[in-house]
């Protein structure tokens, strides 16, 4: 188990749940960001930046503060 | 003829009001919702016999009356009732765009849904068998196309079709256990507070009592009972109730899905991603980002300017001939003299703005629609988060460097309500183009040695003030603790010819009407202030007594004066103005342009050749983005540089132009803030920031270079 913002570009992981965050968790739901759901990190932005997730059929973006608050189970 | 109402509503980027222009084309009219900064747009349209009325709702992700785009939905949707929601949906994004359908269905309200960008879905391979679908959420589904036009006709036969035989089916389509949880809260609600249910849609208010999210107050004794059904359901489910509801509500959406979505093949490559690979490359997507905004604020600014130009021409031919004709009917003097500055130059303050702003929409258009503006955002987050904001505002900021005219109204795309008043407040301490000549005046006056060094001091003073008043309100006035970011990436897709040119249009339209009679008022009433009483000598005017009452406040800046003061006043018209009003004021004579008689013919090949000309220098321009550009040296006008040097010594000048730099760019600008914040309070808050800043800036560097200078 390990949070999304340790996961590296290009490797996917299975949202366990949202520590946290509460105050975003819902936000997270809305968009989809549930237990269960597999999501993948796809890029970095520079100098410590946002991240670039995909979830379900689509692309999101979240600092890495955020990410930190989404636990997952890294597939392999 | 009836009237059907129909709100358009959806998630962000789905192509709402590309469907919306599709249908209606040109009708399409935009404002405020009231109270906040989120963009309205209504169109009307006739088919068949019948008035549909088109509302867009603000693009959101669910209903849960948190951002200020989801209270407008939901408020909308719940108070004014329309007749029909079209549900706006991406067909190629289906499960979360469904998640929202599966809350609209909570309403009870007569639903269309419109499987939009169906032309992209095809290309994409994926199958959709909408008729299921449509049975399985109990609503009419139609496929369309904003793009290729396809679906529209079937859409509106269908809102139609719906609104002749109002009816609505609630599909219960949570797992029963749940169902059950909802019937005992409307069995409590019927209880405790029957008035809800008069209030509200029974599904909806069953669902936020029970969420805890209805924005309504409840008695405490059916507060209680919710309670226990909360804690009931915890035990159940080992799970909060929010959770549970959202696992419902998904579950609802990925069984539909599975149901009527094939996917005929798994594209290896999405065009989208591999573009972001470029775009958002970790080393290359900043350098782009700057090479392209830098293509975006040079056609903003050149692209516009000969038609400026063309337009200043077209104005002297029109108050040329209106002089013509009020000296065959023997006007008073006066009466002319307020015709040709006050009224015509009114209409000219609102006019100049039209091609400048009429570019910049369609560059907005295309770099939203595009999705672009996005990537933008995520790219330059880092750099503006520790301000509060968020990289949406860098652009905006920038363009301010051009004109603050414009660069207000680019604060449309900043969606967060906060960081855009922030972004807004920010903009006037950017030093724009007409402030520019001010300087280049005074510099080559007082400071022939180090030109550059000055003028770039002062651009330096007006971004360093901007940061701190983000700063500190940030701090002070909004509190803000923990910020979050989390915004879609969009795919990238090609916004069509038409929605660019419509939004533009419909944009510029509104500026037209609401800023016009604004700003075309305030100049009347400049008139006045400046030639009243009429022949009167420069420092007799009301402006002159005015400035005479006021110069004390400048005393510590080291300008005290009345002229300084007037040309101050002047400037907080337009910066354009100041060097022309210096001349009236300080030389004393007025800068007259020649006056000619333009006759009739003249005037119109005037104006014809004008605009021949204005389309070759549109083209000069364009190469000139891309290729070497020649300054001109500009000319300035030698007695008025006397009667400067003389007025004033370097420090005073300097510190004068600081506070020039700071104070309220122009009216312009001020009604531009009002119109886009949709609110008079930040528009005197403005005006009160800028002029607070400037004056304690300028107070500070006065008295740290009158030693030096």
């Amino acid at each position: 188990m390990k949070s999304l913002r340790d996961l590296k570009p290009g490797k996917k992981g299975k949202v366990a749940y949202i520590t946290g965050c509460e105050d975003i968790k819902q936000k997270l739901y809305d968009l989809g960001i549930i237990p269960g759901e597999t999501v993948e990190v796809l890029q970095d932005a520079p100098f410590g930046g946002p991240i670039k997730i995909k979830v379900h059929d689509y692309c999101l973006a979240l600092r890495k503060k955020e990410a930190s608050c989404i636990m997952v189970e890294e597939e392999r | 003829m009836k009237d059907i109402v129909v709100a358009l509503v959806g998630n962000p980027n789905v192509g709402k009001s590309a469907l919306l222009n599709a249908i209606s084309g040109a009708e399409v009219k935009v404002g405020n919702w009231p109270g906040v900064t989120v963009e309205k747009l209504e169109a009307t349209f006739i088919y068949k016999n019948y008035k549909i009325h088109f509302v867009d709702l603000p693009g959101v992700y669910s209903l849960r009356n948190q951002t200020a785009e989801e209270k407008v939905t939901i408020d909308f949707l719940l108070k004014e009732k329309p007749d029909i929601i079209l549900n706006v949906v991406d067909s190629t994004n289906l499960k979360r765009n469904l998640y929202l359908t599966v809350q609209l269905l909570e309403l009870e309200l007569p639903m269309v849904i419109a499987l939009n960008i169906w032309d992209e879905a095809v290309e994409k391979g994926i199958v959709v068998d909408y008729e299921k679908m449509s049975k399985l959420l109990c609503v009419p589904v139609i496929p369309t196309s904003a793009k290729d036009k396809t679906g529209l006709n079937e859409l509106l036969d269908k809102l139609i079709d719906v609104y002749e035989n109002k009816k609505f089916v609630q599909c219960e389509h949570f797992e029963t256990q749940i169902e059950e949880y909802l019937k005992k809260v409307i069995n409590l609600v019927s209880e405790y507070q029957p008035i809800l249910l008069d209030l509200f849609p029974k599904r909806y208010l069953a669902v936020s009592l029970l969420e805890g999210t209805l924005n309504e107050p409840i008695t405490s004794s059916l507060e209680e009972k919710l309670k226990q059904i909360r804690e009931e359901i915890k035990s159940l489910y080992k799970k909060d109730i929010k959770t549970v509801i959202v696992e419902e509500r998904y579950g609802v959406v990925l069984s539909i899905y599975h149901q009527t979505v094939k996917k005929q093949r798994e594209d290896v490559v999405d065009s989208s991603i591999t573009l972001d690979k470029i775009f958002l490359h970790k080393y290359l997507g900043i350098p782009i980002f700057l090479l392209l905004v830098w293509i975006v604020f040079e056609i903003t600014f050149k692209i516009s300017s000969p038609y400026v130009e063309w337009l200043d021409k077209v104005l002297g031919v029109v108050s040329s001939w209106t002089l013509s004709l009020l000296d065959m009917a023997n006007t008073p003097d006066m009466l002319k003299s307020f015709v040709a500055e006050g009224v015509l130059g009114g209409v000219g303050f609102v006019l100049v703005f039209v091609p400048v702003l009429f570019t910049l929409y369609i560059m907005i258009a295309i770099l939203e629609g595009s999705g672009y503006i996005s990537r933008a955002a995520f790219l330059m987050d880092r750099f503006f988060s520790s301000v509060g904001l968020s990289g949406k505002s860098f652009i905006p900021l920038l363009l301010g460097f051009g004109c603050n005219v414009p660069a207000v109204y680019a604060t449309k795309t900043i969606e967060n309500e906060r960081e855009k008043i922030l972004t807004t407040l920010m903009i006037p301490f950017m030093s724009c183009g007409a402030r520019l000549t001010v300087f280049a005046f005074f510099v080559s006056v007082f400071f022939t040695s180090n030109k550059g060094l000055v003028i770039f001091s002062l651009y330096l003073i007006g971004i360093g003030v901007a940061v701190l008043v983000a700063v500190l309100l940030n701090k002070f006035y909004f509190k803000t603790k923990s910020q979050f970011f989390i915004m879609e990436l969009p795919p990238y897709r090609l916004p069509t010819f038409k929605y660019v040119i419509n939004t533009a249009w419909v944009r510029v339209k509104a500026f037209i009407v609401e800023a016009g009679t604004f700003i075309f008022a305030m100049s009347v009433l400049v008139w006045f202030l400046t030639n009243i009483p009429y022949g009167a000598k420069k420092d007799e005017t009301i402006l002159a007594n005015v400035s005479k009452k006021v110069a004390v406040i400048f005393q510590p800046l080291g300008f005290g004066t009345w002229e300084a003061t007037a040309s101050l006043f002047s400037g907080f018209v337009a910066k354009e103005v100041v060097l022309s009003t210096m001349g009236n004021i300080y030389v004393g004579e007025k800068i007259q342009e020649e006056k000619k008689e333009t006759s009739f013919t003249e005037g119109i090949k005037e104006i014809a050749t004008g605009f021949i000309d204005a389309n070759i220098n549109l083209v000069k321009n364009f190469v000139s983005i891309f290729g070497f550009v020649k300054k001109e040296e500009e000319e300035f006008d030698k007695s008025l540089a006397d009667a400067i040097r003389s007025a004033f010594n370097p420090a005073s000048a300097y510190s004068f132009l600081v506070f020039l730099l700071l104070y309220t760019p122009c009216l312009a600008t001020v009604f531009a803030i009002k119109q886009e914040l949709n609110s008079y309070k930040w528009m005197f808050l403005s005006i009160a920031i800028n002029f607070t800043a400037a004056w304690i800036v300028s107070f500070i560097v006065y008295n740290v270079v009158k030693d030096f200078l």
